[in-house]
């Protein structure tokens, strides 16, 4: 799968929260339909990786590029469209039914008419398994619909990567399977993903690279299959053997 | 131990002026004789103190006229009054120094000084800057209590939406932003119905006090109700045959404003009701 040219780059990426660096010279490239597994500790500065993408952070050095283009360069708001993300709470519109949650963004931002963005949010709604909760609000939905609903939501743009930030965190372990199984099938369908997980069964089997973050850099990255039987490392040595 | 919790139980079952069940009947005791206080009340001042030709004859035109009065500026003043609070609010949330401080300014003053002096102020300063009869608008007591009514309770409902934005969640700006709609399109769609849910009971509450607040405007020769009870009781000497039409009067905007508050509510909160 990977191979082709790189969709995401980060290139000596550095970013501080006030005084405490939480990204080290980071570089790292994510290849168009590549699905990039990011693991760590906590507080290595996954979530912070993740969310410098679409700006939701900015860089303070270095520079991260989307199809070759930096954007800090870009709209963020261009950025935002090409660049889906999810979230470990979900973050639903509680006040919209899941179908208006899907097709809000298209209509506002795209501009689509109302119906064709309702006929095109029941179809993703459909892909994710929920075609029979359209009208549900998400406070009747469980936290693994309403994380599928959040998934939907963010395919609704048409966005050229996913950003998969901890997504399985905040549910029962009973309905951890069926998001999982959402993201398998996009990653199948050849969708360019950074996810960052604490699933590690899943992240052996969906990706195709696995990163390993540490105190805010990247300690080791290989081949998903290599990395998981063999790492390089002592911290990926270490940080393994805890999981075990 | 054991030997002294046992006796504590055997206490409390032994003593019960207070436990769950007698309370119930103290409930009902102390509603009951505060109930038959107030009726007993109530039925002297219908018995005694009110006369009922009066009562009908001071309805049409006196109070009709005094009624639709309140009513008129109570609408206008509504309906500014939320405008401008949405401005006061926003302005108050603002990432922008200068607006948030601005908006904090009007807030600290029009909380912070009385409405009759506000109402004052408007009705006698502004005026004072043309010289003595010229100021155009000839009779300025009710745009005078339009204008310091919108401007008082535009500050306390700029404080009730600045709560309810506060109280949406970050994750919801942030989930917005991250499809890539504008902050204004986020505002507008995801935080601002939310916000507007979260403010409405204290939106509602702000609105009965502006209803009762129109019996300040007697100070401004405005022909409201308080000023038509004064007036009645001057040319008739009865007091309590205008007292029970204020009384009447008052409940009739106040009870149906909070019913329709309480309507705006459900609907505001689609989820709730099919939850």
């Amino acid at each position: 799968m990977s191979g082709d040219r790189p969709l995401i780059e980060f290139d000596g990426v550095d970013k501080y929260f006030g005084e405490t660096q939480v990204l080290r010279d980071v570089d790292l490239s994510v290849d168009e339909r590549e699905v990039v597994v990011v693991i760590g500790p906590s507080g290595s500065g996954k979530s912070t990786l993740l969310r410098c993408v679409n700006r939701l952070e900015e860089i303070q050095a270095g520079e991260i590029r989307i199809g070759g283009q930096a954007v800090s360069e870009m709209d963020v708001n261009a950025v935002r469209q090409r660049v889906g993300m999810v979230f470990q709470s979900f973050n639903l519109f509680p006040h919209m039914t899941a179908l208006e949650n899907v097709a809000v963004a298209p209509r506002k931002v795209r501009g689509i008419p109302g119906d064709e963005a309702d006929e095109r949010a029941r179809t993703l709604l459909d892909r994710v398994g929920l075609a029979d909760q359209t009208g549900s609000y998400p406070g009747a939905l469980s936290g693994g619909q309403q994380q599928r609903v959040a998934i939907a939501r963010a395919l609704a743009m048409e966005p050229e990567v996913m950003l998969f930030d901890e997504v399985t965190s905040a549910l029962d372990p009973e309905l951890v399977g069926d998001v999982l199984g959402v993201i398998g099938d996009l990653a199948a369908e050849g969708m360019t993903m950074l996810v960052v997980t604490h699933e590690m069964g899943f992240a052996r089997e969906v990706c195709d690279r696995v990163v390993l973050m540490a105190d805010g850099d990247i300690v080791e990255q290989g081949e998903s299959e290599s990395f998981f039987e063999n790492p390089e490392t002592e911290r990926g040595r270490a940080f393994l053997s805890r999981l075990l | 131990m054991s030997d002294a919790r046992s006796r504590n139980a055997d206490e409390a079952a032994v003593s019960p002026t207070f436990d769950d069940r007698t309370l119930k009947y103290v409930g009902v005791a102390v509603s009951g004789a505060f109930t038959l206080v107030v009726g007993a009340f109530l039925g002297l001042i219908l018995w005694r103190q009110v006369d009922p030709s009066l009562f009908v004859e001071i309805f049409n035109p006196q109070f009709v006229d005094a009624f639709l009065v309140v009513v008129r500026i109570v609408v206008i003043s509504s309906v500014l009054s939320v405008v401008g609070g949405f401005a006061v609010g926003l302005g108050r949330i603002s990432e922008t120094t200068m607006t948030r401080g601005i908006a904090k300014g009007y807030i600290e003053f029009f909380r912070g000084t009385p409405l009759l002096f506000q109402l004052i102020v408007i009705y006698s300063g502004i005026p004072a800057f043309w010289a003595a009869g010229e100021f155009p608008i000839a009779n300025f007591s009710v745009p005078a209590a339009i204008i310091g009514l919108t401007l008082n309770h535009a500050a306390y409902i700029g404080e009730a939406i600045r709560g309810g934005v506060e109280a949406v969640p970050d994750g919801q700006m942030e989930a917005a932003r991250s499809l890539g709609m504008s902050y204004a399109q986020s505002m507008q769609e995801v935080v601002l119905p939310q916000a507007w849910r979260n403010a409405l009971a204290a939106i509602g509450n702000d609105q009965v006090i502006l209803v009762k607040d129109t019996s300040l405007l007697s100070v401004l020769a405005v022909p409201e109700i308080i000023s038509t009870v004064q007036n009645i009781n001057s040319a008739t000497f009865d007091i309590w045959t205008p007292i029970l039409w204020a009384a009447i009067l008052y409940l009739a905007i106040t009870i149906p404003l909070g019913k329709f508050v309480r309507y705006l509510e459900a609907r505001a909160d689609p989820a709730g009701e099919s939850a």
